[in-house]
């Protein structure tokens, strides 16, 4: 259990930290931004598991996760001196539905190049079913996210304050 | 009277155009607006006036107004199309925390801006290698096994290495996520056309991922919650239209090798 859990963890930690590297934060950041994913994500995969886990859904997974990765945000941006949306959006990307909008978006062109009712068929419901997790997952996504720097209003935008992570 | 009157337009026009920049930087960098409004409004009241911004997708219009709303001066400031860079956001923030803390003049603010502008480099190879390392542990997290996790560090490595290079060379955002959804995808699918691995399809669904614009996405939804509907709809558009493009070439890519997507 610990393994997998460990594994989900790590590989959350190197995606976030390649998805930071794009959107050019301060260096001093990069490690939280690792910390908060690996915690946020490996949540989520521990959340969703049947076996060893809560069993919870990945779209109420990932409302919990988010929420988790927010309020982490907001309190660890004080010590870094940097916008809490420096630490929360690197560090929330490892969630992003890949896989499902890919498969959205392959039914939607499967729909199109289908000869029969029967493929269709199938592809539609491919196309509904992932399409409509998808946009559900990326919902809870941000409003778990963004919901701790609405609500730690002060925090959030006094963590760049000189002298204010002492 | 009559000189008092004129300091006061010198010293807002001038206050007001350094705002305006200071702003259209700040958004271009990928700032929410809420950010920007509280930065702005910081500045303002330090240097003694009250500002009112509009933010429009291509340009920044800002009002400065003295505590009396006497007199009211306007200045605008184009947006430019930057990379996101949180480094930006963070030193501008900081800066006008300093200003505000320190009752720098604006001579001295106008420096230190100048040199947060000169000071931001990008680390082209480090970050070519972060993002391809990165997206493979991305298809590791969607259950790629580690031929797969290879095959997409390949296929993003080049599409973002080529990425890299027409952005250098001013190409249309929009074009540069097409070609590089191509060349990522066409990399992507040699697992599917060659039999290598046992998860080929996450492969290629994971090559292109790099080139989803997650930070556009998520500011849009930010600027929603604080009510900035314009904007937030300027970013929502401005992300969907680079998701159709990377769509389109994927599924290019995919029709160039010849693959199926289930």
């Amino acid at each position: 259990m610990w393994t997998k859990i460990l594994l989900d963890a790590l590989l959350a930690a190197i995606a976030a930290i390649g998805f930071s590297a794009i959107s050019r934060p301060p260096l001093r950041v990069i490690p939280v931004c690792a910390l908060i994913a690996a915690i946020g994500h490996a949540l989520r995969f521990w959340l969703m598991n049947d076996s060893f886990g809560a069993g919870l859904h990945i779209i109420a997974a990932t409302l919990i996760a988010a929420l988790t990765i927010g309020v982490l945000a907001v309190f660890l941006s004080p010590l870094t001196s940097t916008p809490a949306e420096t630490c929360l959006f690197p560090s929330l990307l490892p969630m992003i539905p890949g896989i499902y909008a890919y498969k959205t978006f392959g039914g939607a062109a499967m729909c199109v190049l289908s000869h029969s009712r029967e493929a269709f068929d199938f592809y539609f419901y491919q196309f509904a079913l992932n399409g409509s997790t998808c946009v559900c997952i990326l919902l809870c996504m941000v409003i778990g996210a963004t919901l701790p720097i609405f609500l730690f209003e002060k925090i959030s935008f006094q963590a760049t304050r000189p002298g204010n992570n002492a | 009277m009559t000189t008092d009157t004129t300091h006061c337009r010198d010293t807002g026009n001038s206050t007001a155009a350094f705002l305006a920049s200071y702003a259209a930087r700040l958004i271009a960098s990928g700032a929410t607006c809420i950010r920007l409004e509280k930065n702005v409004g910081r500045l303002a009241k330090e240097f003694g006036f009250q500002a009112d911004i509009s933010v429009m997708p291509r340009h920044i219009h800002l009002s400065l107004s003295d505590p009396d709303g006497n007199h009211i001066i306007t200045a605008m400031a184009a947006v430019e199309t930057l990379p996101v860079s949180f480094n930006i956001i963070t030193r501008l923030s900081r800066l006008s925390w300093e200003v505000s803390d320190r009752h720098l003049t604006l001579d001295d603010t106008r420096l230190r801006f100048k040199a947060i502008m000169e000071s931001d480099r990008a680390h082209a190879l480090a970050t070519t290698l972060l993002v391809a390392v990165s997206n493979a542990a991305f298809c590791g997290l969607f259950g790629g096994d580690l031929t797969a996790m290879a095959i997409v560090a390949i296929a993003t490595l080049a599409g973002f290495r080529l990425k890299t290079l027409l952005t250098s060379k001013k190409v249309d955002f929009r074009v540069v996520a097409f070609l590089c959804a191509v060349v990522s995808s066409v990399l992507g699918a040699t697992g599917l056309l060659f039999q290598i691995g046992t998860t080929p399809h996450i492969a290629l669904g994971a090559s292109v991922l790099y080139l989803v614009p997650g930070i556009a996405f998520l500011n849009s939804f930010s600027d929603m919650i604080y009510r900035h509907y314009l904007f937030s709809l300027y970013r929502f558009a401005d992300a969907a239209v680079i998701t159709c493009c990377l769509s389109a070439g994927l599924c290019t890519g995919m029709a160039l090798m010849h693959t199926g997507m289930f």
